[in-house]
């Protein structure tokens, strides 16, 4: 589904080269976790997939579904099924929560070709999807994660993410910040979409978020690549003994 | 006082606003310009709208949001003017 051949990515403003040949292949119905130490390029790798400004993609290429990721808008990349749940969800001032999601849902439908969900039919999905995730009614008229706490920001990109329905789903730390209940609900969240067309790549840190979410396949990043890939037990072995003993096995 | 500077074509069509939440009392005269959020506008691209469709919904956020905050006979007549002022520049 998701494929990132050798890919080499610097900084536009500056000649600094931050991801250094990554290989990853992410197949319909399986979660990927990468995991691995701060600044080796793991929300920049998420970045560059969803097509954010200000990096230079100098060798390799990230296809889905055999299309050319690197080709498209950043919408484009959306409407074609990639979805990003951010590591620092973005504040929007004066805009529902619930117009954004409206606006973008729509957005993507228009993109493919589908007529518009209707205000009632959008509204059921809504209360639906954020009982589910116990977001309130008050945290859907209120502008876009403004003033919300850290987890709270959390659990909103799990909602968008249930309502546009992705088939390739990247969570950037998606658990860090969130209590053990509120772990459990996004886990809850992301396992009701687990299903044989789509595939997740989940950034984490702590094993914790795996035991909730188990990942088929468990890959390392540092200093830019990918050094290391093993199954949910890789997983463990960070947990345990941190970066060192793979590092040094690796280098 | 602050603006927003709306797409890279029309700097002529900035939105007036007053920093009325500002609890400093030092008042700044010089008149900033910032354009409309790059991190905000990624967002939303994210999320699926399109460029144009992605400053609209910033644009008019920024905009309540700042209308928001004035006494009420101000925020009437400034509704007027920023919609007489956006209409051609956005869509
Ligand atoms: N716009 C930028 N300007 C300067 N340096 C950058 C920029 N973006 C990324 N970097 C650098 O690139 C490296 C990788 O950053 P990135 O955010 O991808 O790391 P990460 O693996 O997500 O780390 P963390 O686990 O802390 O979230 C870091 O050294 C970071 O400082
Ligand atoms: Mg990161």
């Amino acid at each position: 589904m998701l494929e990132i051949k050798n890919l080499h990515v610097k900084l536009e403003e500056e000649e600094k080269q931050i991801l250094k040949g990554v290989d990853l292949t992410v197949e319909a119905g399986k979660v990927h976790a990468i995991m691995g130490p701060n600044g080796s390029g793991k929300s920049t790798l998420s970045y560059v997939l969803s097509g954010r400004d200000g990096y230079e993609v100098t060798e390799g290429s990230a296809t889905l579904d055999g299309a050319d990721l690197l080709e498209m808008e950043p919408e484009e990349r959306a409407a074609a099924g990639l979805f990003l749940a951010f590591q620092y969800p973005v504040e929007i001032p004066g805009v529902g929560n619930m117009t954004f999601l409206r606006t973008a849902v729509n957005a993507q439908r228009k993109a493919r070709g589908e007529e518009e969900l209707s205000a009632a039919d959008f509204l059921k999905l809504v209360r639906e999807k954020a009982k589910s995730l116990k977001i309130d009614a008050d945290m859907l008229k209120r502008p876009v994660n403004v003033g919300f706490s850290g987890g709270e920001k959390k659990r909103n990109e799990i909602l968008q993410m249930a309502m546009l329905e992705p088939k390739m789903c990247i969570l950037d730390e998606t658990d860090s910040g969130l209590d053990v209940d509120a772990m459990k609900l996004v886990a809850e969240g992301v396992n009701a979409l687990r299903d044989e067309g789509r595939g997740f790549l989940v950034i984490t840190h702590y094993q914790r978020l795996l035991d909730h979410i188990k990942p088929d396949v468990v890959h390392i990043m540092a200093d830019g690549r990918i050094v290391k890939t093993g199954g949910p037990e890789l997983a463990l072995e960070v947990e345990n003994n941190g970066y060192t003993d793979i590092l040094a096995e690796v280098n | 006082m602050r603006q927003l500077l709306i797409g890279d074509k029309c700097g002529a069509h900035t939105v007036p606003y007053i920093e009325v939440k500002n609890n400093s009392s030092r008042v700044e005269h010089e008149a900033t310009t910032s354009k409309v959020d790059e991190d905000q506008l990624f967002y939303c691209r994210q999320r699926g709208m399109d460029e144009e469709e992605a400053v609209a919904l910033v644009v008019n956020g920024f905009c309540k949001d700042v209308l928001q905050a004035l006494p009420m006979e101000f925020a009437m007549e400034a509704q007027q003017l920023v919609a007489i002022s956006l209409e051609g520049s956005v869509g």
